[in-house]
């Protein structure tokens, strides 16, 4: 049975508001989030399972989908759940948000096409910026390009608004928490950003070992374009830094 | 050395100490002990045989006495019969030869050992032995003189010119008719030298007469001369005898000395000789390989018969190994080759003692080397059985059993050496295959539980059927179990990290909602919001503690994903000592790193890590304001880096557990979060790069120094 959730001051603005769906097995978080959610003035839609989520999916698709990786009885059904909605359509932002931390699955994740990958300790204020952000990139995205927004750092051209990074023209396809990680490194480049720096960027609380393999996941994406790309430094014992 | 420990060296055994193979090398030794017991065997086997073959001999020896007994017509010629009994130095007791001795002067036929040998000792160094035999119907004599000087005639014609005459040998004997024969040797050279007589003329005058019957012929010898001369024995009654008169010079006054009475040149000693038909009597009895000699009572040899070959081979078995067995066997039970003096006093000695009524039997050495004689001796009693008429002596050599049990021995010992070095090979191959097997299997669990990260479960050996095999595999369900439960106590911690990250998302995102709803009507009361930024506190506390369990699994993954690069370490330590200054203040750090870049090749990521937790762990046990180092060595194939701090020293449950997971010595005083993850982190990590690490305290016992080293 899906769950729909209202806020009370969007549906005073009369606005045609965004809809986001969340596939959480665990009841409270999921009315927790789609509490915090309302709040912020977004329709939500709660699902326990893939099948439901689908089923829901198929008759109308949200605007934005929180997933979470082990549904039910599906351990891995979250992922799954991604790639049909892939499916479905290409440009849904999709955000995992899963109790599973490890390398393995973030790497899964992201490669099936979510948009950002986030464990569960992330405080809901975190979370919401993201949605956010996710939304105003889907906005910006929809609208023609605005010059001042782009970063130009030597081959690297970065989109504020789109969330886009291109690298000699190329573009270069981030999840949302490693865009924000390129955009704190760029925009004071030559400066070290440490881990609690990336992290406020970024809008999360890591550890040591998952922020090492953003920023090594960073490299890597940039390397599929660029073989030789090196701009990323690591300064040990502090952090990193963009070398133009 | 006190009593408990004897008892625990008695429990221990006398080869508790040796390894298993040596064991076994011992316990297949003592096949040895088959060899040995064979021997034993043998060794009575050829005693039983021996002393039967003696036993039988001597009823032999007895039978043939018995034919013998009271026939003293076969026994002696009739000449000697009435002289029987009694012993006289002076009589001669020829032998009986089977072939003529050749009369040409020379001793060597003779066998001067005999006992029938009759010695006369003459004057100053000089002496005669008189030696005596029969073949036929002749008497040989042989006189082998001893003297200084030997003296010829002066001229062959005038024998009894007494100042011309050199050395002269009388020769007298009863003849048959009762009387006295009389005759000399003497001539002016070597050579045959008639025997004459002297006879008394008219006028008194004397002339020496050639008795041509008599032969004998005068030679030289090494210390003198040597007179052999040839009887017919129908002259000679029952006593016969020589005599010589030695001079220095021609015409000196005579020395005499003999067997004949000095005054009147009779004839004393008896011809003691053996009946001609005696031996064809003996030879009825004659066996292969037994020596039939009969003496006369005195022990002198009245005729011997030398044994007939034996058939077939009874010579000795040559080579390196029989003569080892025999020398090894024998141990000195059985007589060494003697000289022939020697066999012949013990033939003596028995011939003595059947001689006084006895039958006797012994063993002695034979003429070669390890060879034994068996001799068996009997009386020969008179009709009446009173009195001892001669001794018959039976001697066989027991070579033959000798041989037998050397053949039986030597193919015994052969085949209990062969089947010992086969047990010893075997036993050796085994135990080397047992050791080898156990050790390998040892090795295998041993590193099995060594290394902690992942516990192999398949042992060697673990197909074997045997007693290993099932060893093997009880060792590989025991790791099994082993390898379960430590992954399970390595996994629990991220498990449980996982498991208590949704609650711990409920509280938090239920708080967070709580304060947002707060916020949005302004009805919370002070109170609530001490309570909610208390269990928000609580909550962040618990995040901290899930991050912290997981650590360890976090950084397996990191080493998983890690790629090895080649970087200066020296260079990395340098940069983030200068870091760590900022992020404890409270602390100062020296950095002795070597100028020149040490190249190592892993992940400096990871590194940097391990670093970071040497440094937290050296901050954590040092005061404020202490001075932590941090040293980079290189050697040939390893960097090593180490952080060393002051503080209390480590705890004396040894090093090693420093670095184990989930364990920790911290004081109870330590608010923060710790599972004992941040050293066995450094160690999984040391261990990525082939390196070790270890935990020593510092020499003045100020501190404690961990080292890290690192394969390059």
């Amino acid at each position: 049975m899906p769950l729909t959730y209202t806020c009370r001051q969007h549906e005073k603005d009369g606005f045609m508001k965004k809809t986001i769906a969340i596939v959480e097995d665990e009841r409270a978080i999921r009315d927790n989030y789609a509490a915090a959610f309302s709040r912020e003035g977004y329709a939500v839609r709660g699902y326990a399972n893939r099948r439901e989520a689908m089923a829901a999916f198929a008759a109308r698709l949200p605007d934005l989908a929180v997933i979470d990786i082990s549904l039910e009885d599906e351990p891995e059904g979250g992922f799954e759940l991604c790639r049909e909605l892939r499916g479905l359509s290409p440009e849904l932002p999709i955000i995992f948000l899963t109790a599973r931390d490890s390398e393995l699955d973030a790497v899964s994740g992201l490669r099936l096409g979510a948009d950002d990958f986030l464990t569960k300790d992330l405080s809901l204020a975190h979370l919401i910026a993201r949605v956010n952000a996710l939304f105003r990139r889907v906005d910006a995205l929809r609208r023609p390009a605005e010059e001042k927004q782009v970063i130009r750092r030597g081959a690297l051209s970065l989109d504020g608004e789109r969330m886009s990074v291109e690298w000699n023209g190329q573009v270069v396809l981030l999840s949302l928490t490693e865009f924000w990680i390129v955009y704190a490194l760029t925009k004071h480049a030559g400066h070290v950003k440490n881990r609690q720096q990336l992290m406020d960027a970024a809008n999360v609380v890591l550890d040591d070992n998952t922020i090492t393999s953003h920023i090594k996941r960073i490299r890597r994406k940039f390397q599929v374009v660029d073989e030789k790309f090196d701009a990323v430094h690591t300064v040990y014992g502090m952090g990193y830094r963009w070398v133009e | 050395m006190n009593v408990s420990r004897l008892l625990e060296l008695l429990k221990a055994g006398p080869i508790s100490g040796l390894k298993l193979r040596t064991k076994l090398l011992l316990l297949a030794l003592t096949t040895l002990a088959l060899p040995w017991a064979g021997c034993q065997y043998a060794r009575e086997m050829e005693t039983v045989l021996r002393e039967s073959e003696q036993q039988s001999l001597l009823a032999v020896t007895t039978t043939i006495a018995g034919s013998l007994k009271g026939r003293q017509e076969l026994l002696f010629r009739a000449d000697s019969l009435p002289a029987i009994g009694g012993n006289d130095a002076r009589d001669i007791t020829p032998v009986v030869l089977s072939g003529a001795p050749l009369i040409d002067g020379r001793s060597d036929e003779w066998d001067t050992n005999e006992r029938n040998v009759v010695r006369v000792a003459g004057p100053g160094g000089d002496g005669m032995r008189l030696l005596a035999a029969t073949h036929e119907r002749w008497l040989y004599l042989a006189l082998l003189v001893h003297d200084q000087k030997l003296v010829f005639d002066a001229y062959e014609m005038a024998p009894l010119d007494a100042n011309t005459i050199g050395d002269r040998i009388w020769l007298a004997f009863d003849d048959k008719r009762g009387g006295q024969q009389r005759l000399f040797f003497g001539g002016s050279g070597t050579g045959p030298v008639p025997a004459r007589r002297i006879e008394t003329r008219e006028y008194g005058r004397e002339e020496a007469v050639e008795e041509p019957r008599i032969e004998a012929v005068w030679q030289r010898s090494k210390d003198g001369y040597v007179v052999e001369i040839g009887i017919p024995l129908s002259l000679v009654g029952q006593h016969i005898g020589v005599l010589i008169d030695d001079r220095d010079r021609r015409g000196a006054t005579r020395q005499s000395y003999g067997t004949l009475d000095v005054a009147d040149l009779r004839a004393t000693g008896r011809l003691i000789a053996a009946s001609p038909d005696l031996n064809d009597h003996l030879r009825q009895f004659s066996q292969p390989g037994v020596e039939l000699t009969v003496a006369s009572s005195s022990g002198a040899t009245l005729t011997r018969l030398d044994a007939p070959a034996l058939p077939g081979d009874y010579t000795k078995m040559r080579g390196f190994l029989p003569r080892m067995y025999r020398v090894f066997l024998d141990g000195g039970a059985i007589p060494r080759s003697v000289s022939q003096p020697e066999r012949e006093r013990a033939a003596q000695s028995l011939t003595a003692k059947a001689a006084r009524g006895h039958a006797e039997t012994a063993l002695f050495a034979g003429r070669y080397e390890n060879s034994v004689i068996v001799a068996a001796a009997a009386p020969i009693f008179s009709a009446d059985g009173k009195q001892v008429l001669g001794v018959i002596q039976l001697a066989q050599t027991a070579d033959r059993w000798l041989t037998l049990r050397d053949r039986a021995l030597t193919r015994l010992l052969n085949l209990t050496l062969i089947v010992t070095l086969f047990a010893v090979g075997a036993a050796f191959w085994f135990a080397g295959r047992m050791t080898l097997r156990i050790t390998r299997l040892g090795t295998a669990s041993e590193n099995a539980l060594g290394r902690e990260g992942s516990l192999s479960r398949v042992l060697p050996e673990s197909e074997a059927k045997d007693e290993l095999g099932e060893l093997s595999r009880s060792f590989s369900s025991l790791l099994g179990r082993l390898d379960e439960y430590t992954g399970y106590l390595r996994t629990l911690a991220g498990k449980l990290a996982h498991e208590i990250r949704t609650p711990l998302t409920i509280i938090r995102s239920s708080l967070e909602n709580l304060e947002s709803e707060a916020q949005g009507t302004n009805g919370m009361p002070d109170n609530a919001r001490i309570y909610i930024s208390r269990a928000r506190e609580g909550s962040e506390r618990l995040g901290a503690i899930l991050t912290a369990m997981g650590a360890a699994t976090k950084v397996e993954e990191a080493i998983a994903h890690s790629e090895r690069q080649r970087f200066d370490l020296a260079a990395l330590v340098r940069t983030a000592i200068g870091a760590y200054g900022a992020a404890f203040p409270q602390r100062s750090f020296v950095c002795q790193a070597p100028e020149e870049p040490v190249e190592i090749t892993g992940a400096p990521d990871l590194i940097v890590q391990m670093l970071d937790k040497l440094i937290d762990n050296a901050v954590d046990f040092s005061a404020d304001g202490a001075t932590i180092s941090v040293v980079v060595r290189e050697d040939a194939s390893f960097a090593e880096l180490s952080v060393s701090n002051p503080g209390p020293p480590l705890p004396a449950e040894g090093a090693e557990k420093l670095f184990e997971s989930l364990w920790q010595s911290r004081p109870e005083t330590d608010k923060r979060p710790h599972f004992g993850l941040g050293l066995y982190i450094v160690r999984l990590i040391a261990e990525f790069h082939g390196g070790t690490a270890q935990a020593a305290n510092l020499p003045d016992n100020t501190g404690a120094s961990f080292s890290v080293r690192l394969a390059r």
